[in-house]
């Protein structure tokens, strides 16, 4: 799980990070696809890379693993920066970039079995098995035989993940791993992420989905047009803006002082009010209510922070070009 | 590992149905020449190697490989370097084999051999028919050379295998620099477009007189002059200036390809 053999004696300052940029820029022509983005990839965590389309997270990705050269800016990964240590980091990296690339004529177990001759890690005698595990990991063995022309979008994705899987890797990087599957495949693909999660691998996956990197991260960060714009714990991500209850009864009044009493701070809201949690619990807040005789018709977690961030970046992107949006969007980013 | 790389690419290059239909689009061209030999009886064929075809099945390989030096053979070297680099980009392999990771100079090299191996193998395959077409439907006693002597069987395979030799180098040239284009697009019919563009161009410019100083810098300039291996004694100065023009353009290819595959963006 460590890096390095040499790690146990030093006293690490700060935790230890399977990857890190810094200051990352690429530019294509005139167009910016990112800037200064500084990512931390702590070791065994699961990240989730979380933004809109277009945001910048492929090209993220790429930079990292060696594919694209950043404009300007750093990268380290597994311990050694890029480009000159691609080679020595790039064995215990399996990677699933924009979409699977494979041959359409061959099939499945074909195209893995070439993937697998060009696996530093990997001994030719035990490239066979290694092939036949990796189909069975992805659920893929009985579609093995056939082409890959012939694959559904989900077998696609499905083989993709199976070539970043050949090899046991300390750093798995998924984009988008669950486009194009069906339910039961994003509860598979959520089920791996977890089992590599287990086995102590650091594990990067981006998403355009809250509730993808709900279900499966430990950590977030969030671009939007190229840049990050929150990054952290998920816990503390969710958690940040403080959490908030939106209640709504008829006697909005009764609930305000009965709440003042009990030295829970909340306000009127619509048709209803908003208490904060800070301090409290939603339980308690309803059992204060009650037993001054409101009546509680609902009662619904406000959306904070990264939630409450999130829904405003994609609005925003869906919004286009609405000024009054991106103004709200870039002043609730800082 | 080095090897177990080279072993997937050539076995990856003959999975390819196309690469199937090329061979198989190549093995007829011997046949065909001897078939239309055979039946067109009564004056001798054309001018040079064309004239001593006739009863004379060892020289069919020869003129097979002579005739499809000029347009067949770079057609189908350009066609495998468009798939080597172009073919993987755009189908998304490439970035898997980078990230695997191979480096992209031994990626280069990897490629340089699967053409060059295919190359010989293709080449070779020609000849081997050559000589079964030509012996079936001209026959065969010894080999008859441009210089009027006749070979024995065995010294006329030698002069076959070391044509084969020669016309892989003139192929796997084209094909280096094919490469080279390959490295910058996306997509394989761009640089099979370039390559047959630029050797049918070549072929027309080294009609012009006019232009005889350019001549020596064109690739095509020296196919003709390796018919040589025909004559008795073997007259060497065409052949080894037509090589080393082949390796001048094997070794620019191979360079340019080189310098955009290291700071390609994939
Ligand atoms: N090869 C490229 N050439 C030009 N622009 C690109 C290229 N790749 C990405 N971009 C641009 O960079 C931005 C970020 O793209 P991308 O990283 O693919 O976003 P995401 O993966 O988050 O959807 C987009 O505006 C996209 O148009
Ligand atoms: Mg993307």
């Amino acid at each position: 799980m460590t890096t390095s053999a040499s790690a146990p004696a030093a006293a690490p300052s700060t935790t230890a990070v399977a990857a890190r940029t810094k200051g990352l820029r690429k530019e294509y022509g005139s167009t910016v696809a990112v800037d200064r983005v500084d990512l931390e990839l702590p070791e065994g965590a699961v990240l989730g890379m979380l933004g809109p389309n277009g945001s910048g997270k492929t090209t993220t990705i790429r930079m990292l693993l060696g594919l694209v050269r950043p404009t300007q800016g750093e990268i380290e990964l597994l311990g050694t920066p890029l480009p000159d240590g691609a080679e020595q980091a790039l064995p215990h990296v399996g990677a699933l970039v924009e979409g699977p690339g494979f041959h359409p004529f061959l099939s499945g177990r074909e195209n893995l079995v070439r993937c697998a001759a060009f696996e530093p890690l990997l001994p030719k005698k035990q490239i066979k098995q290694a092939v036949e595990d990796a189909l069975e990991r992805v659920g893929l063995a009985q579609a093995a035989h056939r082409r890959f022309r012939g694959y559904s979008l989900g077998m696609k994705q499905r083989l993709g993940l199976a070539a970043a899987l050949l090899v046991p890797r300390k750093l798995v990087v998924l984009d988008e791993p669950t486009n194009g599957l069906d339910p039961a495949g994003t509860r598979e693909i959520r089920k791996i992420i977890a089992e590599l999660h287990e086995q102590g691998s650091t594990v990067l996956v981006s998403s355009h989905l809250l509730s993808e990197v709900e279900a499966t991260c430990t950590h977030v960060a969030v671009l939007h047009r190229g840049t990050v714009v929150a990054q952290g714990e998920l816990t503390e991500l969710l958690q940040a803006g403080g959490s908030a209850l939106h209640v709504i009864t008829p006697d909005v009044e009764t609930a305000l002082s009965a709440l003042r009493q009990a030295k829970i701070s909340a306000r009127p809201l619509g048709d209803g009010l908003r208490v904060e949690l800070a301090g409290t619990s939603a339980p308690q807040v309803i059992e204060t209510l009650v037993k001054a005789g409101a009546g509680v018709y609902e009662a619904t977690r406000w959306k904070t922070g990264l939630e409450e961030l999130f829904a405003r970046l994609t609005e925003a992107e869906e919004a286009e070009r609405g000024m009054s949006a991106v103004d709200t969007l870039d002043g609730g980013a800082r | 590992m080095i090897t177990r790389q080279l072993g997937s690419e050539v076995r990856w290059m003959l999975r390819r149905p196309r690469t199937l239909i090329g061979l198989f689009g190549l093995v007829l061209v011997p046949i065909v020449i001897s078939f239309g030999i055979w039946t067109a009886d009564g004056d001798g064929g054309g001018p040079g190697i064309a004239a001593i075809l006739r009863g004379n099945g060892m020289v069919v390989p020869i003129f097979t490989l002579f005739l499809s030096l000029n347009l067949l053979l770079p057609l189908v070297a350009s066609i495998w370097a468009a798939d080597g680099l172009a073919g993987e980009a755009q189908h998304g392999t490439l970035r898997g084999l980078l990230v695997a990771p191979v480096s992209r100079v031994r990626l280069l090299f990897v490629k340089l051999f699967g053409l060059t191996a295919m190359s010989l193998f293709a080449v070779t395959l020609m000849a081997v028919v050559g000589i079964i077409a030509g012996t079936a439907f001209l026959g065969n006693d010894g080999m008859m050379t441009l210089s009027g002597t006749t070979l024995t069987t065995a010294e006329g395979l030698l002069r076959i295998a070391f044509f084969v030799v020669l016309v892989t180098f003139q192929m796997v040239a084209v094909g280096a620099v094919a490469l080279a284009v390959s490295a910058t697009t996306e997509h394989p019919l761009v640089v099979q477009a370039a390559t047959m563009t630029s050797i049918i161009v070549f072929q027309v410019l080294g009609q012009f007189s006019s232009l005889d100083w350019l001549h020596p810098f064109l690739i095509t300039t020296g196919f003709p002059g390796l018919v040589d291996v025909m004559r008795d004694p073997i007259p060497f100065d065409q052949i080894s200036d037509s090589t080393l023009l082949a390796g001048c353009y094997l070794l620019i290819g191979t360079g340019l390809a080189a310098i955009r595959l290291v700071t390609k963006d994939s």
